[in-house]
């Protein structure tokens, strides 16, 4: 009887030294991203960041892509479009046998389900369609041909047309549930045509997709057969991941010391290129004393730029003096901004009108570390000037809540903005029309007819020179009135396994299109 | 009998307390400033869209509206649903479950078979070198950061030495479902590489949990058992000549274990509730993660949903931990 029970325990420890050594293997065409937010919905109409870009550029397609840097406007499911003479009605011509993962065939009226869905739905880039085409305007004119009609000439249409992902209208209507247009279907499953398909999800974990080799754009001899996009919370397991190689990819926004961590690795590379997004300081264009433009400009020449961007930030980022990224069309190339120079600060204050006689609220965003450093150095200068300041730190959802009206918001903000669409109005267009206030990009609340005519002028138009042109001349008056400060644009480095190559970066999409990679052996 | 009496009572309570929680955490979780609305409407949404969208999910209506109606759907099995992701609360909780019950388990039992004998030992060997060395381990133990010590564990055991994984559950497919539970599920489908691998990723996580709940139980333990070593029973049946291990291990720890006991329970209670930190380091799925993320979210249906699978652990706990306090020790059960 004890002979048994020892042999059996012996066996029982055998099998677990087994299970202890055995390890599955990983294929190598296998592609394991780690990723900063989770997955927490596969909806590609329910969000719009650049956090889950994955889903979205992975499982799904749009009339229009865009690629590389700096952006372009690709055909994707749609071939070409038309705009008519009074810049109304867009219509788009779709490419002949592009197929959803259930085989069936891409047609005109997906696309308009899909663009009507957004707006019904209320989420993601809802916010900006709604503005432009309003529900039930959108038409299947045929099979092939859908054709949009905007309430009112808007020249960002085509720059937003992207993010109308075409979902698969039969199968998402079958699950519809009281009215709820599929939405508590499509957040776990796949409706979409896109270069991989679904295979796993778990919005704890991630997902993962294989390869549909029936995808219109085809495939070359070389290519990623199965994705896996996890969300890895911090930036150190990720960084670790890298080195030891459990991941092929990561976000290229990490913290300077990281990048250089990486840059240390010997099976990382790092891919520098420079991305469009910019960190500002939003001043409180309403709130005395900081209605008096003299006072706005001395807070511009109190901030330690180069202090900022090369030595705390190590040279990782380029100075953006204008509220336009530097890489972006519509940039006035004449404007060199303000620069660090306290003797120029206190010229202004003895100009200024108004007395500031109170401490200046900054605001900087709690979890982001680099927000609390500018945040930190602009207090600085300002000291130096002889101004009092007062701190103030709030999540971000905190802090956006805060920045929708001038009494809340506080006098100067730190944070940045991304590419939501590659277009000056992404930026300058949002930040200081009047009637953006309320919005987390127009917390300046700035207020000039003036700007405000450029603006709209810019928005109605498709001529693209006259255009830049009003942008260019937006930017000047804007930087002229020092409506905020501009500190830098962003430069991405991406981490990747240095094995890995075709990697396409493009500021909206952050090169997590896999369906251009490659393994180099 | 009694202990069904005392079981009984405490269940009557049971309701008005989680509805108290409910109340305080609804209130709190409605006043704060974020607005998970705007955030759900998108960054680039104007202030008339998030309104529309308010009058759409109902949240416009008055708080005690809200109250009353998130109560009368609780009552029918309905936690409601996220307001980003459309999925049923109830369903993402149950999703989560098996991961945090994993790791508490897994941490419990190695923090309860290592450290109660220790606790006995450094008792017994009061002041002895291996009681000092003891105490520095325990008070690390309390003392210990617990990310610094999870990333230090990756540091040395997944980079180092290679023995174990960075983070995770599993890098590939899941056993087949029957329990969630990685381990029991791989066992009953006799898969034992998936064993393995799941035990391996099990490893850190749950030694990081085990370390300061181990230093607890040592600490308690001890104390528990010098204090009964000075009781006249002690004294009476070594004068009767029993066994010393048998008045150790069975007699003394009996009576000694009284507060440990209640420590295992809070120590459960607390890390059931989602061990958010160690979650973090180790993205492990668990509850922890997804309490913080409602939070920062403010996802109130989210919020809720957790703060009742959270109250509903402790009253549960504190319960057992109180019945099995009456079956160790027979004087409770007087009262």
């Amino acid at each position: 009887m004890t002979h048994g029970r020892s042999r059996l325990a012996f066996v029982l420890v055998l099998l677990a030294l087994a299970a202890l050594v055995a390890t599955p293997a990983v294929a190598q065409t296998r592609f394991v991203f780690a990723n900063e937010s989770p997955y927490d919905t596969l909806d590609p109409h329910a969000a719009f960041d650049v956090g889950r870009v994955a889903v979205r550029l992975n499982l799904y397609d749009g009339l229009y892509r865009w690629e590389d840097n700096p952006p372009k406007l690709e055909p994707w499911l749609a071939e070409s479009h038309t705009v008519s003479p009074d810049g109304l009605t867009y219509t788009f011509k779709l490419r002949h046998g592009a197929k959803f993962h259930d085989g069936t065939e891409i047609t005109a009226e997906d696309v308009r389900y899909s663009a009507e869905r957004i707006l019904a739905i209320k989420k993601g880039a809802a916010s900006l369609l709604s503005t432009m085409i309003a529900p039930e305007s959108t038409k299947a004119v045929d099979k092939y041909t859908v054709q949009f009609t905007l309430a009112k000439p808007a020249a960002i249409f085509l720059a937003v047309v992207p993010e109308i992902h075409v979902v698969n209208s039969a199968l998402v209507k079958k699950h519809e549930k009281d009215g709820d247009w599929g939405q508590a279907w499509l957040t776990n499953n796949d409706a979409g045509s896109g270069s991989y398909q679904l295979t796993r999800y778990d919005p704890a974990i991630g997902f993962q997709a294989r390869r549909f080799p029936d995808h219109f754009k085809g495939w070359g001899p070389k290519y990623i057969d199965e994705i896996d996009f996890r969300f890895v919370k911090e930036d150190n397991t990720r960084v670790l991941g890298m080195i030891k190689g459990d991941y092929q990819g990561t976000g290229g926004y990490l913290p300077n010391d990281q990048v250089k961590r990486l840059r240390e690795a010997p099976n990382v590379k790092i891919v520098e290129q420079e991305s469009m997004r910019i960190m500002m300081f939003q001043i409180n264009n309403q709130r005395p004393p900081l209605n008096d433009m003299h006072v706005r400009r001395a807070i511009s020449y109190a901030f330690d730029y180069d202090g900022f961007n090369k030595e705390i930030l190590g040279g990782s980022v380029e100075r953006n003096p204008v509220p336009i990224p530097n890489n972006m069309w519509g940039v006035p190339k004449d404007v060199k901004g303000y620069t660090y120079s306290l003797d120029k600060a206190k010229e202004e204050l003895k100009q200024a009108r108004a007395r500031v006689d109170r401490p200046i609220t900054v605001g900087y965003l709690q979890g982001f570390s680099q927000t609390e450093q500018a945040a930190t150095v602009m207090a600085n200068g300002l000291r130096k000037l002889g101004l009092e300041t007062k701190m103030t730190s709030e999540v971000w959802p905190a802090m956006v809540e805060r920045m929708k009206k001038p009494e809340t918001s506080p006098d100067l903000v730190v944070y940045w903005i991304s590419t939501y669409y590659a277009d000056p109005n992404n930026w300058i267009g949002e930040m200081f029309n009047s009637k953006q206030w309320g919005t987390f990009k127009a917390s300046s609340f700035y207020k000039n007819p003036k700007v405000d005519e450029l603006l709209e002028t810019a928005l109605k138009t498709t001529d693209r020179a006259a255009r830049e042109k009003a942008y260019q001349e937006a930017a000047r008056i804007v930087v002229n009135e020092a409506a905020g400060v501009w500190i830098y644009n962003t430069k991405y480095f991406g981490p990747w396994a240095k094995n890995i190559e075709g990697i396409r970066f493009s500021p909206v999409g952050n090169g997590q299109e896999i369906r251009w990679l490659s393994y180099s052996k | 009998m009694r202990l069904l009496a005392l079981a009984l009572r405490r269940l009557l309570w049971f309701v008005p307390t989680l509805l108290g929680l409910l109340v305080i955490t609804f209130v709190i979780s409605r006043v704060v400033p974020a607005d998970p609305v705007a955030l759900v409407a998108g960054e680039t949404a104007t202030p008339a869209q998030i309104e529309a969208l308010r009058r759409d999910l109902g949240f416009d209506r008055p708080l005690p509206v809200q109250f009353v109606d998130y109560i009368a759907r609780l009552a029918r099995g309905d936690m409601g649903v996220s307001l980003f992701t459309r999925r049923p609360i109830l369903d993402d909780l149950l999703q989560r479950l098996p991961a945090t019950i994993e790791l508490t388990v897994a941490a419990m039992v190695v923090s309860i078979l290592i450290g109660i004998p220790l606790g006995v030992l450094s008792a017994l060997w009061r002041n002895s070198a291996f009681d000092h060395a003891l105490r520095i381990l325990t008070v690390s133990g309390l003392a210990i950061a617990g990310f610094w010590l999870g990333i230090m564990l990756q540091l040395l055991f997944s980079m180092r030495l290679g023995w174990t994984p960075l983070n995770g559950r599993l890098p590939g497919y899941p056993p087949t479902h029957i329990t969630g539970l990685y381990l029991v599920d791989a066992a009953l489908t006799w898969d034992w590489a998936t064993f393995g691998v799941a035990l391996r990723h099990l490893a850190l996580p749950a030694a990081t949990l085990a370390f300061p709940a181990l230093a607890t139980l040592v600490r308690f333990t001890r104390a528990g058992v010098l204090d009964v070593m000075q009781s006249n029973f002690v004294l009476y049946e070594r004068a009767m000549g029993l066994p010393r291990p048998l008045i150790v291990w069975k007699y003394i720890l009996r009576s000694a274990l009284t507060s440990t006991v209640t420590q295992i329970g809070l120590l459960l209670g607390i890390l059931l509730a989602g061990a958010v930190v160690t979650e973090a380091v180790f993205d492990w799925p668990g509850i922890g993660t997804y309490a913080v993320s409602s939070i920062v979210l403010s996802d109130y249906n989210a919020i809720m949903g957790f703060t009742v699978w959270a109250g509903a652990i402790f009253i549960v706990v504190n319960l057992l931990v109180d019945l099995a306090q009456t079956l160790v020790d027979p004087r409770e059960r007087a009262t």
